[in-house]
């Protein structure tokens, strides 16, 4: 107790052999800090407001009918956001019936089947896949993926099906040209997998080994543990997992301008061209002004608020995870 | 220095007497087990009597869990992991490659450490297992979910939330849920590890009562780190110490009398 009181009475006696903090600074530093976190607000903030304040006139001139018309004609300066809104949901869409089941397939066989050895690598390689640029898998879509794909299924597959009922229309190509809004969804699909299956992974992985044992313990094969267990104990956080990739897919720009099309026609059928809010804005926009600019605006605010739910639910189901 | 007792508080070993005279359930024979290049089990040679409790008992790693792992194969889930000799299951070696392990795993249950509640309603929990192996009409069904859920002393705890999850139970629930699960494919032999290290007192009672119970019917093992858990519940006990069986017997002379010398200092607490 001595000896306590006397040390402070020490440290206050020498009081030039320590400098004290320095209130100004730490106040400056807190100020960076704050500042730092508020601009990201002023950004965000700044451009909604701005794509709100440039699509305005859009909204205004057409009203509840631009989500619902088809039109988009620059001489009549008729706009509406059906055809882009479509496309754009039809090759996300798309994009996750493909991608998620190959992605919980490579997050299964990574988590259960696969040998320690080969783990690193193969994961490695599938997360390598989200390096690469956009505009490379455009590239490749256009010049390499989309004529195989005209010769190989759009023909093939428009001859057999032809004259037949629904599968007629839907997988009908009037013109086989190995773009359209199924070229987009592939595209699409191959860049979200390494997003989904390694979050699923990760999920996938959390789950404790005793779990798992007491499942294989009651006699249960590889495939009645994942299904029945393993999966629906990850799928919150695995639903999670899809709407992110979901939100990528519903932004991707470069790669789906490349491969899609870009025609302003609502077809039913998903070999024909079409268009996405993100790619007609890439189109356009250099050329824009007037009513035609605000119209692409307002596209971009729809495409905003789309994304922005996406992400919203994605947030909730992988907090709720977190909280359990 | 004589063999003194060793329970504390005055508790009495085992209630039932050990009947050596079952038939043998499982047999063990020359049994080494590896994981990767470490040697975990050595010539271990033991014998599981029908419907009497086996304690495997001994200090942390010294492979009675390891053991425990061999007769289901769960082991086999890691392919650095591989055992040696002979197990024989009513005098079929399980070892065997040709052994179908789903098969095998159904005869063979398993009670782990933790409760393991599967993501899915209390219900199918229990008539999970059964399905897979058995069509059976709904009724049937109900009438052995409901019979497994008695036996597990749950029944009348769930009989009202059947369709609600089986993660919203108590720890204690959980793991009797567990053993429902387990007793309702008709297994043979059930394997317990350390089925009450994660419990209060009070669901640690209740589970032993349960393994009382369930010695009627089916020949248990049971791994566990508390000693008076193995005195109170088993008939028979090993101790084991590093990958060594080193003394097996019946409860009542491995506690009052252990012949040899690890054995009385592990259960009187001098080491372990």
């Amino acid at each position: 107790m001595t000896a306590l009181t006397d040390q402070i009475a020490l440290t206050a006696s020498q009081p030039a052999t320590r400098r004290g903090p320095s209130k100004g600074g730490d106040a400056v530093f807190r100020a960076a800090a704050y500042g730092s976190a508020l601009l990201v607000l002023f950004v965000l903030a700044g451009i909604l407001g701005s794509i709100i304040y440039g699509g305005w006139p859009a909204f205004r001139e057409f009203g509840f009918g631009f989500l619902t018309s088809s039109a988009w004609n620059i001489g009549t300066e008729q706009y509406g956001a059906l055809v882009a809104v479509t496309g754009t949901l039809a090759s996300a869409l798309l994009a996750l019936l493909i991608g998620v089941p190959i992605s919980l397939g490579i997050a299964v066989y990574l988590t259960q089947l696969c040998p320690g050895w080969a783990r690193k690598p193969v994961g490695m390689t599938i997360e390598l896949l989200a390096s690469v640029p956009s505009i490379i898998y455009g590239m490749w879509g256009l010049f390499i993926f989309a004529p195989l794909f005209a010769r190989f299924v759009q023909v093939p597959v428009s001859n057999l099906v032809e004259g037949m009922p629904v599968v007629g229309t839907l997988l009908y190509a009037r013109v086989p040209s190995g773009v359209g809004v199924l070229t987009a969804g592939i595209i699409l699909a191959i860049m979200i997998v390494p997003f989904v299956a390694s979050i699923a992974r990760d999920m996938l992985d959390q789950i404790p080994t005793v779990l798992r044992e007491s499942a294989y313990g009651i006699g249960c094969t590889t495939w009645e543990v994942v299904r029945h267990v393993l999966v629906p104990q990850a799928s919150v956080s695995i639903i999670g997992a899809i709407m992110l990739g979901l939100g990528r897919a519903l932004g991707e720009t470069m790669a789906v301008t490349f491969v899609i099309g870009n025609a302003n026609r609502l077809s039913a059928s998903v070999f024909d061209p079409g268009s996405t809010i993100a790619s007609r804005i890439a189109n356009e926009f250099n050329e824009a002004d007037g009513m035609q600019l605000n119209a692409l605006m307002a596209l971009g605010c729809i495409l905003f608020v789309i994304t922005f739910i996406v992400l919203i639910i994605a947030r909730l189901l992988t907090r709720r995870v977190k909280a359990a | 220095m004589s063999n003194a007792p060793v329970i504390a508080n005055g508790q009495t070993v085992s209630g039932s007497a050990a009947d050596a005279s079952a038939p043998v359930r499982i047999a063990v024979k020359d049994l080494n087990f590896y994981y990767g290049s470490f040697h975990g089990l050595k010539n271990v040679n033991l014998n599981f009597h029908d419907r009497q409790v086996t304690a495997l008992i001994g200090p942390s790693g010294c492979g009675k869990s390891t053991l425990l792992r061999t007769f289901n194969r769960i082991y086999s889930l890691y392919p650095e992991q591989r055992a040696e000799g002979q197990i024989l299951l009513d005098g079929v070696n399980i070892l065997d490659s040709k052994v179908d392990l789903n098969d095998l795993r159904s005869r063979v249950g398993m009670v782990f450490q933790k409760p393991t509640p599967f993501p899915m309603s209390i219900y199918d929990n229990v008539a999970f297992g059964l399905r897979l192996y058995e069509k059976l009409p709904k009724s049937e069904l109900d009438d052995r979910v409901e019979s497994a859920l008695r036996k597990g002393a749950l029944w009348d705890e769930v009989k009202d939330k059947l369709k609600q999850s089986g993660m919203g139970l108590s720890g204690g629930q959980q793991q009797r849920l567990c053993i429902a699960r387990t007793v309702a494919q008709r297994p043979e032999v059930i394997l317990f590890d350390e089925p009450t290290s994660a419990l209060d007192p009070i669901s640690t009672g209740r589970i032993e009562e349960l393994i009382e119970q369930l010695r009627s019917e089916f020949t248990i093992a049971i791994v566990t780190h508390n000693m008076q858990q193995a005195a109170r519940i088993s008939q028979f006990t090993a101790f084991m110490y590093l990958g060594e069986l080193i003394e097996f017997g019946p409860t009542n002379r491995i506690f009052m009398n252990p012949e040899k010398r690890q054995t009385q200092d592990y259960i009187t607490g001098r080491f372990g």
